[in-house]
């Protein structure tokens, strides 16, 4: 019995000492989250950003000066700054005691400052990636990446072009954009950066799944051989709202029908509504979410709808019931 | 200055100290090393951890399990590794029971080994090895701790069975281990005492192979022998005799002393023999008290009558009647041990459990007749022998028995008790063959006995009625001549004939005792000490006997 016990004792003492020695304090705490990313993007990465939080998300602004390269496809400079910094980004968000879900990346050229790559990413599926709970190819299908224009300033090239042609002296020109066409963004299209500041929001799982979504059912039909030759997806959206009470994730796809194309019109609907449905239950599941009513698919084209609830989407998923089983 | 208990256990213990501080060094650099990382890096590891350290055991118990089968041939091997441990035994010279002339003995011994520096100014020899011969159970073991006890020493014990080893030099080597381990303990509280029990299993006379070899046993004994002498030369850096010199070896066996071998008993080696006995009556008693006051007993329990017929018994063997007695008590739903609890517990452990066999009445009646004349002439006519107990309850291979024992033990045996020895034997016979003409095969025993003794009487010990004396059993049988053996054969016919005659003469007269005995016996089975000795009384014969 001795002899047992004291190697027992000598272990849980070996034991509590390597955890008090190692402590569980966090390494980059809640008040010092902005300074701690500024201080590695510029102490090892040579890299100055800004940063702003909103909610439980945190938004990284990095001025690039050659973002784009001649064949205006992203610069491989570009390309590793913006990983430093994402990488910077997932190291402050994952050893912090802040409650962060999402963090996102600003990149822009300061010679063309229009032009912003926004990459949006879940804490979550970082940690996961870390945990080998999904592969690597899922975690990029996961990450939302939107090259586009700023839409605040596009909105206020327009406005100015307005201000401009009414003659209004410039000292004004910018409090009456401030007061009046400046305001927080309402979607994740809106998140940008534009004249020194931030139009950010607080993401939530639900905006960014139907973003997430979308973008997949984009791959979807860019990547799959019988769904490239039948369709050419001209848009696909993705929106987390709220209709009659229900909470609903609503896709709007606009497919041209190719020429070689053979189905008919119900049938192409149909396998739109597959497609969608097919991804938009894969995601909802791989993150288990639970707060919603259903999915409703729009095809822009033919003008049908369908709409399901959570039971049926799942046994869609599961192919325990086909499409014409279920949805209204 | 280091302290030399510090020394003492850094040289025990280097391995698991070396160990320890490997750990510990270890446990640090992982702590600052996991201080660095980030805290969820920090947290993974940590929490990741019980899983590695659950999936390195298992792969390390599933490595030790294919090498243990395939190249070490099993776990079983395991068991046979030698451990040898130092402990501080707590035994009392009160706490042995009797032996009080062995107790003086070894109470000197003991003051050989506290007087050591007086003993060496004075010139005299420093006492290396006791070597204690007895029967088995008799507290040898016991006596050497309570001398460790006394001396205040530290106790390394050992059997001698472990030493020995089908490999050659396995043995050698655990000898060196366990002088290594006293060694050391000794440098650490200035002596030590080694206990070698069984010694006999390492110490016989060796033997010499005239093809050059030796058994293993030899290689162990003069491991045995070299390690003692070696003991003698310690010195420290000053020249002064060394504390690790001071190891007291104290061997027990209970082989006869001459089957050991001569070299192990020269002095400076097992310098002091000690014989212990079994207890005399007196320390019988006083074994009895003190296992009794381990149970629950009837207060009217005779003691001193239980210690008389506990004669030859060992220490060993009365605390296992008293065991087998709480057993017995315990099985017939008494809270107490009882006389009859006690008696049944010896009469298991010396003549074996009851069998249930179901006998015809005619066999009973045989048996009856035959333990009856056993008992008549145990009781009337042997000098030494009470009658504890008569039975016709079958148990092992006998149908019945007499459960005679001395009133004291005897180290050496007369003439009459001998012949009455003989007449006991074959009064089975004869009471027999007075009931029925004829005998069973029961009497075979008896007469084989009674032959031997018979026997033993003409040719060993001169006993014969003609004359001839010697010991005609040392001397070949080719020897003695045809008319010699003749005679001397005739002699031993000639005693058997005496004896039968004698005992047929006495059953005859106290038929009416063996009536009566039958009659009881095949009623109850049994009769006790109290029953016998009232059926005697009630034909008017008392018990004088002289031990």
């Amino acid at each position: 019995m001795i002899g047992i016990k004291k190697p027992l004792l000598l272990f849980t003492i070996y034991c509590s000492l390597f955890t008090i020695l190692c402590g569980c304090t966090a390494t980059y705490p809640q008040d010092k989250i902005k300074e701690s990313i500024v201080r590695i993007c510029k102490q090892e990465y040579k890299s100055d950003v800004l940063v702003e939080t909103a909610g439980r998300t945190m938004v990284i602004y990095l001025p690039l000066s050659d973002l784009m390269d001649f064949s205006f496809a992203l610069s491989k400079a570009a390309s590793e700054k913006i990983n430093d910094v994402i990488f910077s980004a997932a190291r402050v968000a994952l050893s912090t005691d802040a409650r962060i879900d999402f963090y996102c990346v600003i990149a822009h050229d300061i010679k063309m400052p229009e032009l912003q790559i926004i990459i949006i990413k879940s804490v979550e599926d970082v940690k996961r990636l870390f945990a080998n709970d999904i592969s690597r190819g899922e975690y990029m299908k996961r990450m939302l990446i939107d090259l586009r224009w700023s839409p605040q300033a596009k909105k206020e090239q327009v406005v100015k072009e307005i201000f401009n042609k009414m003659n209004l002296d410039p000292k004004w020109q910018d409090q009456v954009m401030a007061d009046f066409f400046r305001s927080e963004p309402t979607s994740l299209g809106d998140i940008g950066y534009w004249g020194s500041k931030f139009y950010i929001k607080d993401i939530t799982l639900a905006e960014f799944l139907a973003e997430q979504i979308a973008n997949r059912v984009k791959l979807e039909f860019r990547e799959d051989k019988s769904l490239k030759e039948s369709f050419l997806l001209k848009s696909a959206k993705g929106v987390y709202i709220s209709k009659k009470g229900k909470r609903l994730f609503r896709f709007e796809a606009f497919a041209e029908r190719s020429a070689t194309g053979t189905a008919g019109t119900i049938e192409d609907s149909d396998k739109i509504f597959e497609t969608v449905l097919s991804v938009a239950a894969h995601v909802i599941h791989g993150y288990h979410f639970k707060d919603h009513d259903g999915v409703e698919v729009f095809d822009q084209k033919e003008g049908r709808s369908i709409e399901v609830d959570p039971e049926e989407l799942e046994a869609f998923r599961t192919k325990r019931l086909k499409l014409n089983e279920i949805g209204r | 200055m280091i302290p030399r208990k510090w020394k003492m256990y850094f040289k025990m213990y280097w391995v698991k100290i070396t160990i320890g501080a490997a750990v510990l060094l270890l446990i640090a650099l992982a702590v600052i090393g996991l201080n660095s990382l980030e805290s969820y890096y920090r947290n993974i590891t940590l929490a990741t951890m019980p899983v590695n350290l659950l999936m390195v055991a298992m792969n390390a118990v599933i490595f030790v399990y294919m090498y243990m089968i395939f190249m070490r041939g099993g776990f079983s091997k395991l068991s046979q590794k030698l451990r040898v441990h130092g402990e501080f035994v707590n035994v009392k010279w009160s706490d042995v029971i009797g032996m009080e002339n062995i107790k003086a003995e070894a109470m000197e011994v003991v003051q050989l080994i506290r007087d050591r520096t007086r003993v060496k100014k004075i010139g005299g020899k420093i006492l290396r090895g006791i070597l204690m011969l007895g029967p088995p159970g008799c507290g040898k073991t016991y006596m050497a701790k309570a001398i460790a006890t006394e001396a205040g020493l530290p106790f390394v014990s050992m059997s001698g069975s472990e030493f020995v080893e089908i490999f050659v030099g396995v043995g050698a080597a655990r000898v060196r281990a366990l002088f290594k381990k006293a060694r050391e303990l000794a440098y650490g509280y200035g002596g030590c005492i080694i206990f070698i029990d069984e010694l006999d299993a390492i110490a016989r006379k060796r033997v010499f192979s005239a093809f050059g070899g030796t058994e293993e046993t030899n290689s162990t004994q003069n491991q045995l022998l070299a390690e003692m002498d070696g003991l003698q030369e310690m010195k420290d850096k000053h020249g002064e005799p060394s504390p690790e010199q001071n190891v007291i070896i104290i061997g027990a066996t209970n082989a006869p002393e001459d089957t050991l071998d001569r070299a192990l008993r020269r002095p400076g080696r097992f310098d002091k023999i000690i014989y212990i006995e079994k207890p005399g009556l007196e320390d019988r008693e006083k074994l009895f008290v003190y296992y009794l006051g381990k149970v629950e007993y009837d207060r009217s329990l005779d003691i001193g009558r239980l210690a008389r017929k506990a004669v030859y018994k060992s220490p060993a063997d009365i605390e296992n009647i008293i065991k087998e007695a709480a057993l017995i008590a315990t099985r017939n739903g008494r809270d107490k041990v009882t006389l009859e609890d006690m008696s049944e517990a010896m009469e298991r452990i010396d003549l074996g459990l009851k069998r249930m066999i179901n006998m015809s009445p005619r066999e009973k009646e045989t048996t009856a007749y035959h333990e009856a004349g056993h008992a008549v002439v145990t009781y009337m006519l042997h000098p030494t022998n009470d009658v504890f107990k008569i039975s016709i309850i079958p148990r092992k291979d006998i149908l019945g028995a007499v459960y005679s024992q001395p009133k004291e033990e005897l180290f050496s045996y007369s003439k009459d008790k001998l012949l009455a020895d003989i007449k006991v034997d074959l009064a089975g016979y004869v009471a027999e063959k007075m009931r029925y003409g004829v005998t069973s095969t029961g009497v075979a025993g008896d007469f084989k006995d009674a032959m031997r003794i018979a026997h033993y009487m003409v040719w060993s010990l001169g006993m014969g009625g003609s004359g001839l004396l010697g010991d005609y059993t040392s001397i070949p049988e080719t020897q003695l001549s045809d008319h010699l053996k003749e005679k001397l054969n005739q002699e031993t016919n000639n005693i058997f004939q005496q004896c039968q005659k004698e005992v047929e003469a006495l059953l005859e007269k106290e038929k009416a005792i063996i009536e009566r005995i039958v009659k009881d016996l095949l009623a109850e089975g049994e009769l006790e000490y109290d029953e016998v000795e009232a059926i005697f009384n009630e034909f008017g014969k008392t018990h004088t006997k002289s031990a």
